[in-house]
């Protein structure tokens, strides 16, 4: 017994050293290692996605389903998907017209037809819980053309119903019908193991919530993956959560990840230890620069002094915006200077149409004094920032006008001094803000807790180039602020200072929609997501009226209307857009290389996105085993 | 009779008002917390792209309330509870709708119970052994090197005592993996292999839960076992002549032991809170993150279901310890 318990040690201790990181039949060269973005699944055998929304980026978004249609913000393209061609709606945007790929299969063999499209709807349409169950009332009669084609007939019209089938990262993407049929309650069933039109299948998933294991379809070529861009190269994907960016770093050293969304210390920490590691930009400033979000600050204009457009403009002219980035995020971000992110697509379709207007845009200053607060020169400052920070800074003036942003607004705490004195403020003797009724000025920022979000660090520079200019501020980290600003219990806050654009279409009427004064709610009631800032125009409601009666594929048309809307909050400024999401992406070069770079950007980058199945197919291996 | 109506009646009925009371509290203090679950699980769909327009927003708003059992008075809600309670329904989880609380904390539990059991049991174990004979031995060589040893990794915060252990002996000399609490791609079916498995993807959590915790123990019963070697009665029975061993187990371990047993107990019922940062930093499963995404998500009923479950298991541990003293200390008896 005694001897058999020493061998038994020793076998066990030689397992331990000389155990695989994964098991035998999964070559790791075949596989690609990504880190699960919203960590470990509380359900591991849960699949069912369009009950529950949670952990779907581990793989049953980006790998399992496809989508009817998909946004690839990298291209600024709507990827047809699983429908075969864009959308199309009668003249009263009553009835849309779908139609079908031919050719794609589940992956358990089954035909994936109009059946399987027109149940998904009528499933979740009366089904409460499901997700866009709320949605699809709208929905009054589905008719079946053929197998491809589907005619869904609305209640009322909406130019953009078809969006809610538009993958961003959620859509309402088609259930198997052969499956789901057979269900008793479709809220409590797993769907495990899942079945999927995309081009891999479950392989295996942790009893405790932290990897999921999928594997390459034999079939792959009937995915409409496989279709639009030929087989994905790993056989194998893993999703794994190994925990914090400290616990990233140490598994991207020893190449147990190829994937990860870092911090940007985290990332500066794998790209000094980890030769064969990059990031989206392979020099500074690193980050993903195309993300379809802008960041920024929200004033609850339904509160003094915010109500008044002139105090959030002195507001915004008292950021002097390249320290402001410099304390953010160490510089490395894109300025944005209007309510959208500087995507390539929107650089083409906004900014250069806004550039001239942004330069020749003036504020009354009173008694006749007008001031041009646009600076077009705030990208080269951050530019030089960057430089004298020892960072590698590329000459080519567009390429830093792409990098750091075609400009912002100007540090002005003069003129923002000359707008609060016309409004009633003054300084005392130790330069500190009062009110106009006496009181001291004092503001408080409303942010959340993660001190990496960009949320966290727009408020803290905020606060500290508000303290600079003499007014008296606090910042409130509360895990509760998202909350706060749907009621309307805050000062400034940090949220999206727009509802994100769509990236890959020019459409705004998700961004503006939610400013539209019938959305407005008094303080204490949530307002929609979007306008915590509880800001309304008339002419932004006729704006808004416009682009709802405008078809999705009247792009020029949407352009102008856009632009007029992101022209009105601009002279309004509710909310202040300080810079892009900055992504903070790394990945290995190890085993997989021809990743969608800044240099090479065929799509997004991200592994949590949908659109990352779209990806696959162009990596590399390099053949290291 | 007399047992029941002096001694076990009232630490019967002290059990009923505690158990009664803490849950009504950890039913109410959620509600007051600014936190809104439907709001929080609007946000997350919507915050990461989803596309739902402000009218949809505000149906599903409404929906959300009747799924999630918000609707209604506090009175209300309270009172349907308490009704769902007793029959073991702690309803479903907001931030995993619909999946029924319960089917979460037994996926999660079985991990935290058995490792935080038999490391909070082995430090206990080995803590108090340490800690008995140096606090009698301790004037021997050895006692000030494990003093020495104590006085270092005890204040260490465990953060760094974690992360330390995990970067040397998950990185430095990769014997052990990075995080989670199974191989990566393996079948969770039972056999030996998959034993080892287990046991070396629990070992760093574990080593780094017995080291402060060992230390802890070692430290608390050194100082009590100087006092009481310095009583009377251990006096006595030096003079007497009794062997030192056995006035070492019998006399001097033995009292001290007994505020070592109510600390087990206590540490056995916190069990069921989990152990957060463990589980954090080697990405362990368990029943910790759970609770903390409970508390970040607003999910009252999860919230409810694991704290529930914990005062149970406390306040139940408390009563069969203040049931069992009379067995370790002959001074406490019930007349």
């Amino acid at each position: 017994m005694k001897k058999f318990l020493v061998i038994l040690f020793v076998v066990s201790m030689f397992s331990l050293f000389f155990a695989q990181q994964l098991p035998p039949g999964i070559p790791r060269n075949e596989t690609f290692i990504a880190d699960n973005l919203t960590g470990r699944a509380a359900n591991p055998g849960n699949f069912n996605i369009w009950a529950t929304w949670v952990w779907n980026d581990r793989g049953i978004q980006n790998l399992l389903l496809e989508p009817l249609w998909c946004v690839e913000y990298a291209t600024g393209e709507i990827i047809n998907a699983l429908a075969a061609e864009p959308p199309k709606y009668n003249s009263d945007f009553t009835e849309l017209t779908i139609k079908l790929r031919k050719g794609v299969y589940w992956s358990d063999g089954v035909p994936f037809t109009a059946d399987d499209l027109i149940y998904t709807i009528e499933l979740v349409k009366n089904t409460p819980g499901m997700g866009y169950n709320s949605q699809m009332q709208q929905v009054k009669e589905i008719v079946k053309v053929d197998d491809y084609t589907v005619v869904i007939k609305l209640n009322a019209p909406n130019s953009r119903f078809h969006t809610y089938f538009l993958d961003r990262w959620g859509a309402l993407r088609p259930l198997p019908k052969h499956i789901f049929e057979k269900v008793e309650d479709p809220l409590t069933f797993d769907f495990n193991p899942p079945v999927g039109t995309g081009p891999y299948v479950l392989k295996g998933y942790d009893p405790g919530g932290y990897w999921t294991l999928w594997e390459r379809r034999e079939d792959w070529d009937r995915t409409p993956t496989g279709m639009l861009y030929g087989m994905p190269q790993p056989k194998y994907v893993l999703f794994i959560t190994y925990g914090g960016p400290e616990k990233q770093v140490l598994a991207m050293a020893q190449h147990q990840l190829d994937a990860a969304d870092l911090t940007l210390e985290a990332l500066k920490a794998v790209l000094s230890r980890v030769k064969t590691a990059r990031a989206w930009r392979r020099n500074f400033p690193w980050t993903v620069n195309i993300d379809p979000c802008v960041t920024g600050l929200h004033f609850n204009t339904a509160k003094e002094p915010f109500n008044n457009p002139e105090v959030r403009w002195a507001l915004t002219l008292a950021i002097d915006i390249v320290e402001y980035a410099a304390n953010a995020f160490d510089g490395a971000v894109t300025l944005s200077p209007i309510h959208i992110p500087l995507t390539t697509a929107y650089y083409n379709w906004y900014f250069t149409k806004l550039e001239d207007w942004l330069k020749n845009f003036e504020l009354d200053l009173g008694n006749g004094e007008k001031f041009k607060p646009y600076d077009p020169t705030a990208g080269f400052r951050l530019a030089e920032y960057a430089k004298k920070r020892g960072y590698p800074v590329p000459d080519n003036p567009e390429l830093i006008k792409r990098i750091f942003g075609p400009g912002w607004w100007k540090y002005a705490p003069d003129v923002a001094a000359k707008l609060l004195e016309k409004n009633g403020f003054y300084r005392d003797k130790d330069g500190k803000w009062h009110l106009p009724n006496g009181e001291l000025w004092k503001i408080t920022i409303t942010t959340g807790t993660n001190p990496a979000h960009p949320g966290y660090r727009n408020a803290f520079a905020a606060a500290q180039a508000w303290k600079k200019f003499g007014i008296d501020v606090t910042v409130q980290t509360t895990d509760a602020a998202a909350t706060l600003d749907q009621r309307g219990e805050f000062e400034v806050s940090t949220d999206w200072p727009a509802a994100e654009p769509w990236g890959g279409h020019p459409d705004l009427f998700r961004t503006l929609e939610p400013f539209h004064s019938k959305y407005i709610r008094p303080i204490g009631e949530n307002a929609p997501w979007g306008n915590y800032a509880r800001w309304s125009n008339p002419e932004m409601d006729k704006i808004i009226d416009e682009i709802q009666q405008t078809t999705w594929g009247d792009t020029k048309k949407l352009i102008e209307l856009g632009v007029e809307g992101l022209k009105l909050l601009v002279k309004e400024m509710p909310t202040i857009p300080t810079f892009n999401y900055p992504g903070v992406i790394a990945w290995d070069e190890y085993y997989w290389t021809n990743y969608p770079g800044a240099e090479n950007m065929y799509a997004q980058p991200y592994h949590h996105w949908p659109n990352f199945k779209y990806m696959l197919p162009f990596l590399k291996p390099t053949g290291r085993k | 009779m007399n047992f029941v109506r002096r001694y076990l009646l009232p630490r019967l009925i002290t059990y009923f008002l505690v158990i009664w009371v803490g849950i009504t509290m950890i039913f109410f203090i959620p509600r007051f917390l600014p936190t809104d679950p439907v709001q929080q699980f609007i946000n997350r769909l919507v915050a990461q792209g989803t596309y739902m327009d402000p009218k949809a927003i505000e149906e599903m708003t409404e929906t959300l309330k009747e799924l999630y059992g918000l609707k209604g008075s506090l009175w209300e809600q309270y009172i349907n509870f308490w009704k769902r309670f007793l029959k073991g329904d702690f309803g479903p989880s907001y931030y995993q709708f619909p999946t029924p609380v319960i089917i979460l904390i037994k996926q999660s539990l079985p991990w935290t119970a058995w490792l935080l059991l038999v490391t909070t049991l082995l430090s206990w174990i080995i803590g108090n052994i340490l800690g008995g004979l140096a606090g009698y031995f301790s004037n021997r060589r050895w006692v000030k090197i494990l003093d020495g040893i104590a006085m270092v990794i005890r204040p260490m915060p465990y953060y760094i005592l974690a992360l330390g252990l995990l970067i040397l002996l998950a990185y430095i000399i990769p014997i052990f993996p990075i995080g989670g609490g199974f191989a990566i791609g393996m079948q969770f079916t039972f056999s030996w292999e998959n034993l080892l498995i287990l046991l070396k993807h629990a070992f760093l959590p574990a080593l780094s839960l017995i080291l402060i915790g060992v230390f802890i123990w070692f430290q608390a019963m050194k100082l009590v076992v100087q006092s009481v070697k310095s009583e009377d009665y251990v006096k006595y029975a030096k003079m007497g002549g009794i062997e030192e061993k056995r006035i070492v187990r019998r006399y001097v371990i033995r009292n001290a032991m007994l505020p070592q047993i109510t600390g087990l107990a206590l540490s056995l019922g916190q069990i069921f809170g989990g152990a957060l940062i463990t589980e954090i930093v080697f990405s362990y499963p368990g029943i910790g993150t759970l609770l903390y995404n409970a508390i970040f998500t607003g999910d009252y009923n999860l919230l409810m279901g694991v704290s529930t479950l914990s005062i149970l298991l406390i306040t139940t541990s408390i009563l069969l310890i203040d049931l069992l003293y009379p067995l370790f200390d002959p001074r406490v008896r019930y007349r």
